[in-house]
């Protein structure tokens, strides 16, 4: 004898047309003994056909092609952002700049930048920042610029500098581009979000000064 | 029964996988040419399991955009279409778990105005008096209401069925679980959706 869960089994696999042709005859056999059953069956299969003449399996998207923009769009941003990632992963692994993750060299980098003074930049044409020259007020410092276009960094290398106490914590700051004014002769240092970092210009007696 | 839920015109199959192909290669004009095939289909799916325009949207989107992701894994072993309902099963799916919705929540009637596409596989055939469609589109909201109340492992079990035509096997795989649990789940789907529309069927509309 069949549990109940069997006998539910059965009813639905001959709704769903899942039986086996002896298996579908044995059970409809049965609907002459059992009425109830027979009811059953047909008041399901009703439903069931209701069900898939009212539910759309294919419904239009509202706003198509915007919905179709909006997914290259979002490709074409995580193309994108998979570059800079692997641009950062490979600057990071790369074993020619892993020096530049010691504390103290970072440290001393950064402060630098303050004793260095200025740092003349100019947008090129690929939107990136170039470091035309680089001024140290102290004739016994040397400055060094690398650029890793792989890595999209660009290292300034100060030599001549005392070390910087260890305990000390200096924040760099990344220059994305910088906007010189003739007029006023200063130059506008931004970062990647647009927001001044530093505004440069030159002293009466042509010595670059910070203002800001 | 297996009317899988993939083009089964040999023709457009093949086209399925050229475009596939050359999306592998990461060309988005091909992809975007998947996209435009699919994404009604897609759409229906999330909407039948969420009840909601703008959710529904967003994640049909979702599925396209981790299909993109996934499509260099994908070894065409299977349809694309199939692949691609699973991921966005599991996306809706994974939502649906994030939200907690349950099927005794609020039904919205404002989320129940969409037609089936002219030439769709669901579409009624023949035309109907206006009296008689009136009541066409009353059974309809009955049945949406209906669904919409169900559990979201029933309501899941009815549409893979009814709607996608899956096998029970292809069902036990998309849900993750037996053939004995799919089929009690659709048993329950179909008893509970046969409570509420009991009056439907004695009273047909």
């Amino acid at each position: 004898m069949k549990t109940p869960s069997e006998e539910n089994h059965d009813l639905i696999r001959w709704l769903d047309d899942e039986m086996t042709v002896g298996e579908r005859r044995a059970f409809e056999a049965n609907w002459q003994s059992d009425p109830e059953l027979a009811a059953e069956a047909e008041s399901m299969r009703w439903l069931s056909e209701r069900i898939k003449a009212h539910l759309p399996a294919e419904i239009p998207v509202p706003h198509a092609d915007f919905f179709n923009s909006q997914i290259q769009a979002r490709i074409a941003q995580m193309e994108v952002d998979d570059a800079r990632e692997r641009a950062e992963t490979a600057a990071s692994t790369s074993s020619r700049f892993l020096w530049l993750r010691l504390p103290w060299l970072a440290g001393a980098a950064a402060a630098a930048l303050a004793i260095v003074g200025l740092v003349w930049t100019q947008s090129g044409s690929s939107g990136c920042s170039t470091i035309l020259s680089t001024y140290t007020p102290n004739p016994s410092m040397k400055a060094q610029v690398i650029e890793h276009v792989d890595a999209v960094a660009t290292v300034l290398l100060l030599e001549g500098l005392d070390p910087i106490p260890a305990e000390k914590k200096v924040v760099g700051f990344h220059v994305h581009h910088a906007e010189s004014d003739a007029e006023v002769a200063t130059t506008t240092l931004f970062d990647e979000n647009g927001a001044v970092l530093a505004v440069v210009a030159l002293n009466a007696q042509g010595q670059p000064q910070m203002l800001k | 029964m297996s009317a899988a839920p993939a083009a089964t015109d040999p023709v457009e199959q093949q086209l399925d996988v050229d475009l596939v192909i050359r999306s592998q290669a990461g060309d988005t004009r091909a992809f975007d040419l998947l996209v435009t095939r699919y994404r009604s289909r897609i759409y229906a799916m999330t909407y039948h399991l969420v009840r909601n325009d703008t959710e529904a949207w967003d994640l049909a989107q979702e599925a396209f955009i981790k299909a993109w992701r996934a499509l260099p894994n994908f070894k065409q072993d299977a349809a694309f279409y199939t692949w691609l309902y699973r991921i966005a099963h599991n996306v809706t799916c994974d939502w649906l778990r994030k939200k907690k919705i349950q099927g005794d929540g609020e039904f919205d009637d404002e989320h129940t105005n969409h037609r089936a596409m002219p030439g769709s596989r669901t579409m009624p055939q023949g035309f109907d008096t206006p009296d008689r469609a009136i009541k066409r589109q009353e059974l309809g909201q009955r049945i949406d209401q209906a669904i919409a109340r169900l559990s979201v492992d029933h309501r899941q079990a009815v549409m893979l069925r009814e709607i996608e035509g899956l096998s029970y096997e292809e069902m036990a795989e998309v849900m993750g679980c037996s053939l004995g649990t799919v089929m009690s789940r659709l048993f329950y789907a179909r008893k509970k959706l046969q409570e509420m529309l009991k009056d439907t069927y004695e009273n047909p509309i």
